[in-house]
């Protein structure tokens, strides 16, 4: 350590991808003068959060679900600890204490602590088979089910649909609730979320929406067995799976005093109320939002190193497109997909051959799109969006998308 | 077996070309005969070899699906035998209860001479009426009565090489280009021969024809007379009289140019009369000084006029006081627009004639005519023409009704009074190879009728040639030939004897043996040389130009070559001519002026042409022509839907923005039914107005009022199959290759559901719907598809677009299962140069299997690689395992 007293001490707090991503990028720059600590409270570091449901489908193995290649970095000088959660930090002092005992103190520090699953106040939901879906070791926890297991999914969202669909492809009989009428409501209408809720039921998946369990009930060993539903049916389930939104990982922060919000209001450099104090992806606040994707997140990640770096950068938010990870399911979502006043709807509807496109468009410009079944033209209407294009000369074919607006836009 | 090729005539208009036609060895299984396209007939004196598109289509036409198979009394289908005795038992007895006259025949100028032959025998020999008219009154009747005032008789002088031969050519009234685009290709062969020959097109409109003008005179409608009045009068002054023609061979003259001078005393009186100037009628005049070799052509523009006969005759009288008529080159030659008019006219098939070119008033002529047919009930008077035909039948005076290939709800004038009188006749036969015709629609009695291909008889073109139009396919179903159900009634009727033909040359025979009969000369109409022909010679029958008498085989190229007409001296008459306008005149409610016409592809009614695909990509929908100043004032855009109104009823056609037509006047094609359109019948404008001599209707000339029809959404629509119900504001069947294709209007604010449920009334809801709506352009489109093929496709605009409806129809036969794309274009109406992205990898940036594909076979051979290319697999990173399955695993050599 004394060895390298000339470097700037960065410490990230946080192994996920976030924080993972930004140790293994500040590595890979030239003549950055960093010494970087990565600290992970998972025994997992750096694996790709994303790829948790492609796991949980078989549809890759273990092998395939690293991020960054922590070995290498390793290698390369970059000090992570893992298993090894932060218990507090001392902003005055420039210091963290860990689980361990050990401190860790530093120049600059980046806090990336992510989120948790969102554990609804539902009677009965604080037993140990109800559980969230976060972590390498939930994915883990569900593949040690036995076969055929009932289990209920709470939460329609990507995640609570990938985790059902992940499940039931692991031969499971999955119950989705879902508090909105329909699925994904904040990436889909009514009319592209019920061509999912076919393709999803084909799976075997059986949905109730608009409907939150009344309660669960519990075994003599404190196990829920069953959900009681909102008119007393019960629907036996051996585990139950909260994927209904999460919340970000604000409690490190908060203890050291920093403004927390919804999470950890940051500036558009990702600077905390504290000068030194960084944070970034699910547990940060910008402009009143929080992030859940990955695309934005990647962005902080650039303009904090270079700020990091002294360079002039600025984070600002984005239309980001999201998707759905279920193989052979395809949905493409970005920009303000709900009318509001002013806006509208230019729609193509295939029920047959489940295709279906919306588009919101306000004085000429897009502003919202949703692609179901053929997702080809969502990058382009992304791009359109994203670059504010003037689409008025293309109204008329723009839903049929770019390779029959390509010749007006030359 | 090998097929062979007949030779035979094109049915359509009077030019008459000869077609070759390729006889199929035997039928295919479907019952239709597949028989390939026709070609000109290189030896037909008609055409050389050459035809247009729509005798080029001619076979197209022969895979009807709409043919009247059998007979039918009220609707139920019957056999002949019942319906003949249905007929003949009708006419028996209005006969014996209310005389003669109270049974009607209305003809065709596309029956076959000998059809028509027996018809007016049956009518003016055996029952005794004269009313035997036909659809011909609409198209030359006052060619007819110009032709006899000035020469006796009803004799076109001319021949088609006279056109080639001619220094000035005058076209009057005629778009031959899209009207007899034969001849046409003639004239604008012959010009190009010799370009200083002249063409002078005289008509309102700014025609396809006036290509090859040198001079084009945009008269006022009806105007024409006035042109003649001055060049006869101007001929005086030009010195090129022909004195001793005068003299020897005319009456009149005085009179004639007297009136003239009366009439158009100055170039600028004649030239404001038409609304033209000065120059380019002086132009005109000194042409015609100069040009001995003038043919003046005409047509229905000067035809269908409450003056016609006078517009012929102001043309005759400018050929007769200058000798241009009777030599190469010259003459006053009036054009039909039908294949057989002149066959017609000369059977005497009109209400004003008798037969073979004698009148009643003949002397002489009704008994010489008696003693050839051993007539018992000779009519003895002038029948009812067409429209005082049809007044009579509403009048209840004509009860029985025998319509024959011809579509008079369409043809006549004041479509309304023609429902009313077919509505009002007792018993209305309708004799016609179509199931569905407006006429069809009215009657009591269906008769099956052959159609062209299966007819067997002659017809005459408008140069006076005889051809054979061959019978050279079986007739399909209990369809039989005209002349057959006449002579099956006439039997019927106890006139047997009269009737019994055993084939139809020897109909022919006769007819030429009447031509003939008492003859010697004294009448223009001999073609005694047939009156022996025997079957084998009726077959082998190639075409000539009548006159035909006994002891001259080659016929007459040329009439009048010796100065010598047929009237009682000989001489030719001068006819004084006060040169009018059309009787309907402008007003405040009624202020624009409607002519009418011809589109170059259809023919008629449609009832063939509209059976041809190709013939409809010329134009697929019938309009009306508006010049652009009116268009703005009455804020009409183009292809828009106008509500064009007359005192008499009112139609809905697009508009087409041009200035074709002066400000003030409109054109509107003849040829849609309501079997292709709602309200197209341009006929429910005209008013009856005809001729006083003539009775020929001004079927060129309404006034009308029109107007925008707003609040309109534009459709097309592309089904598999008929459309059930057609509830739009406006639709127009368009003849399409595969499937049927409309163009439709509907009130605006149309939704989804509603059109879906009006395309599905009354189905079972199996298929899938396609839709596409778009609030910021009003569009609405959808789609139906049915067991994974296209059954409909509904486009919807406020503004008419044009859907390339080709590649939709297409797809309606196409049996591969559509891919989504291939979906989604039908709601384009084309298909996209998409790349087949293949199945997506990169959610990211949305890579497909097929463009990683051929990066790798590029030469990317790693992930990074790929994302360095493509994107792909550098945002989340999700793809990254799919990726790794497309970089081939290299197999390390030895280091």
């Amino acid at each position: 350590m004394t060895l390298q007293s000339n470097l700037v001490r960065i410490v990230i707090v946080g192994a996920g991808m976030a924080g993972s991503k930004l140790a293994h990028d500040l590595m890979q720059q030239q003549n950055a003068h960093y010494s970087i600590t990565l600290i992970g409270e998972e025994a997992q570091v750096g694996y790709n959060r994303i790829m948790l449901s492609s796991l949980l489908a078989n549809d890759i193995s273990d092998a395939e679900m690293p991020l960054v290649d922590t070995e290498k970095m390793q290698r390369e000088g970059i000090h992570i600890i893992s298993g090894d959660g932060v218990v507090s930090m001392d902003l005055a002092g420039k210091i963290l204490v860990l689980e361990s005992g050990q401190s860790v103190s530093y120049d600059k520090l980046v806090i990336a602590t992510g989120s948790r699953a969102r554990i609804l106040p539902i009677d009965g939901a604080s037993a140990s088979n109800v559980m969230g879906f976060r972590t390498w070791q939930d994915v883990d926890q569900m593949t040690q089910l036995d076969n055929a297991q009932p289990i209920c999914v709470i939460g329609g969202g990507l995640l609570g649909l990938e985790a059902a669909v992940g499940l039931a492809k692991r031969g499971h009989v999955v119950t989705v609730f879902h508090r909105s009428k329909w699925l994904l409501n904040r990436q889909l209408d009514v009319e592209s979320a019920q061509l999912l809720l076919k393709r999803l039921e084909g799976m075997g998946i059986q949905f109730r929406l608009g409907e939150s369990p009344a309660s669960f009930l519990q075994s003599k060993e404190g196990l829920v067995t069953h959900a009681v539903c909102q008119n007393g049916e019960q629907m036996a389930a051996n585990l139950v799976v909260m994927a209904a939104g999460i919340a970000p990982e604000v409690a490190l922060a908060k203890a050291a005093g920093l403004k927390v919000d919804q999470a950890i209001l940051v500036d558009e450099k990702m600077q905390t109320s504290h000068s030194d104090v960084f944070a970034l992806g699910e547990c940060c606040e910008f402009d009143q939002q929080t992030f859940g994707l990955v695309a934005p997140i990647w962005t902080q990640i650039k303009v904090l190193m270079a700020v990091l770096n002294g360079e002039e950068a600025r984070f600002a938010i984005e239309p980001t497109p999201t998707k759905l990870k279920v193989s052979g399911v395809n949905l493409f979502s970005v920009g303000r997909i709900q009318p509001t006043q002013g806006d509208s709807c230019i729609f193509f509807k295939d029920v047959g051959a489940n295709h279906y496109r919306k588009l919101v468009v306000n004085d000429g410009l897009l502003v919202g799109a949703i692609l179901y079944g053929n997702v080809a033209d969502g990058s382009w209407y992304f791009q359109l969006i994203q670059n504010k294009t003037n689409i008025s000369d293309m109204l008329e074919l723009l839903i049929f998308g770019e390779a029959y607006c390509r010749p007006q836009v030359a | 077996m090998t097929a062979t090729i007949a030779k035979t005539t094109c049915p359509y208009c009077g030019v008459g070309c000869g077609v070759n036609f390729t006889v199929p060895d035997s039928t295919s299984k479907s019952g239709l005969t597949e028989v390939p396209p026709v070609s000109g007939d290189l030896d037909h004196p008609a055409n050389f070899g050459r035809l247009c598109v729509k005798g080029s289509s001619l076979s197209q036409t022969l895979q009807s699906d709409d043919r009247l198979l059998a007979p039918s009394v009220n609707g139920d289908v019957v056999s002949w035998d019942s319906a003949l005795e249905t007929v003949s038992g009708k006419i028996a007895q209005v006969v014996k209860d209310h005389g003669p006259d109270s049974f009607a025949f209305y003809l065709s100028g596309q029956i076959l001479t000998e059809d028509y032959y027996v018809a007016n025998k049956l009518a003016k020999g055996f029952i005794g009426t004269a009313n035997v008219d036909t659809n011909s009154r609409l198209c030359m009747a006052s060619a007819v009565v110009g032709y006899k005032r000035a020469f006796g008789s009803d004799t076109v002088p001319c021949n088609y090489e006279d056109l080639e031969l001619c220094d000035l050519l005058i076209m009057v009234g005629s778009n031959a280009a899209w009207t007899h685009p034969i001849l046409y290709q003639r004239i604008v062969e012959a010009k190009k021969q010799r370009p200083n020959m002249k063409v002078v097109v005289v008509d309102p409109r700014e025609t396809a024809t006036c290509d090859i003008a040198d001079l084009h005179l945009a008269i006022k409608p009806g105007s024409d007379a006035a042109i003649f009045s001055f060049l006869l009068q101007h001929s005086v002054q030009a010195g090129v009289l022909d004195n001793g023609f005068i003299s020897r061979h005319t009456n009149g003259f005085k009179e004639a140019l007297n009136q003239a001078l009366e009439s158009t005393p100055t170039l600028t009186s004649a030239a404001n009369f038409c609304g033209i100037s000065d120059e380019d009628l002086m132009q005109l005049a000194n042409w015609w000084v100069e040009t001995p070799e003038t043919v003046t052509f005409y047509s229905q523009g000067i035809n269908q006029s409450s003056s016609g006969v006078d517009k012929c005759n102001a043309i005759i009288n400018c050929h007769l006081a200058t000798g241009r008529i009777g030599k190469e080159g010259a003459g006053p030659f009036s054009i039909t627009g039908q294949p057989n008019a002149m066959g017609g006219r000369e059977v005497g098939g009109l209400a004003n004639q008798l037969a073979a070119h004698m009148d009643f008033a003949t002397p002489g002529a009704l008994e010489l005519v008696q003693r050839f047919w051993q007539a018992p009930n000779m009519a003895t008077e002038n029948g009812l023409k067409a429209v005082d035909l049809f007044q009579a039948m509403e009048e209840g005076k004509i009860k029985v009704a025998w319509i024959m290939s011809t579509n008079p709800m369409v043809s006549l004038p004041d479509t309304a009074q023609v429902r009313r009188a077919l509505e009002k006749c007792e018993l209305v036969i309708v004799s016609d190879c179509k199931a569905h015709t407006d006429t069809t629609a009215m009657a009591d009695v269906l008769f099956p009728a052959t159609g062209w291909s299966e007819k067997d008889g002659t017809v005459t073109n408008s140069e006076r040639r005889i051809s054979r139009q061959r019978g050279l396919l079986p007739a399909p179903g209990e369809a039989q030939h005209d002349w057959w159900a006449i002579c099956e009634v006439a039997k019927r009727l106890g006139y047997q004897s009269a009737f019994s033909y055993r084939n139809v040359h020897e109909i022919f025979a006769e007819h030429a043996a009447l031509s003939a009969f008492e003859n010697s000369g004294k009448r223009d109409f001999d073609i005694g040389h047939f009156s022996q022909i025997t079957k084998s010679e009726y077959d082998a029958l190639t075409p000539v130009q009548w006159p035909v008498p006994k002891g001259r085989p080659e016929g007459t190229k040329r009439m009048f070559e010796d100065g010598r007409f047929f009237t009682p001296d000989k001489r030719a008459k001068f006819v004084p001519i006060v040169p009018i306008l059309p009787l309907q005149e402008k007003t405040s409610d009624w202020p624009f002026t409607l002519n009418t016409g011809r589109v170059r592809d259809q023919w008629h009614t449609m009832t063939r042409t509209g059976d041809a695909a190709l013939l409809t990509k010329h134009t697929d929908q019938p309009y009306v022509e508006i010049h652009p100043k009116d268009a703005r004032q009455l804020g009409i855009e183009d292809k828009t839907l106008v509500r064009i109104t007359s005192p008499y009823g009112e139609v809905l056609l697009k508009a087409k923005i041009s200035r074709a037509v002066a400000p003030g006047n409109v054109f509107v094609p003849i040829h849609w039914t309501q079997q292709f359109s709602n309200a197209s019948v341009v006929s429910n404008l005209i008013p009856q107005v005809v001729d006083p001599l003539s009775g020929q209707p001004e079927s060129k000339h309404a006034q009308v009022s029109l107007e925008a029809v707003k609040n309109c959404a534009y459709g097309v629509v592309i089904s598999a199959t008929p459309l059930e119900t057609l509830d739009f504001t406006y639709w127009c069947y368009v003849p399409s290759e595969h499937g049927y294709h409309y163009e439709v209007v509907w009130p605006v604010g149309q939704s989804v559901a509603s059109l879906q449920s009006l395309f599905t009334d009354g189905h079972q809801e199996k298929g899938e719907w396609l839709e596409y709506t778009n609030p910021k352009t009003q569009q609405i489109r959808l789609a139906y598809i049915d067991n994974q093929k296209l059954a409909l496709a509904v486009y919807l605009h406020p503004k008419p677009e044009s859907i390339s409806c080709d590649w939709l129809a297409m797809t309606l036969v196409n049996n591969d299962v559509l891919s989504d794309l291939e979906r989604m274009a039908i709601l384009v109406g084309s298909p996209a140069n998409v790349e087949d992205k293949g199945e997506i990898v990169c959610s990211c940036f949305q890579i497909g299997s097929k463009q990683i594909e051929k990066a790798v076979a590029g030469g990317v051979c790693s992930v990074e690689g790929l994302g360095a290319k493509l994107k792909c697999g550098t945002n989340c990173g999700s793809c990254l395992p799919e990726l790794k399955h497309f970089i081939p695993i290299i197999t390390e050599l030895s280091a």
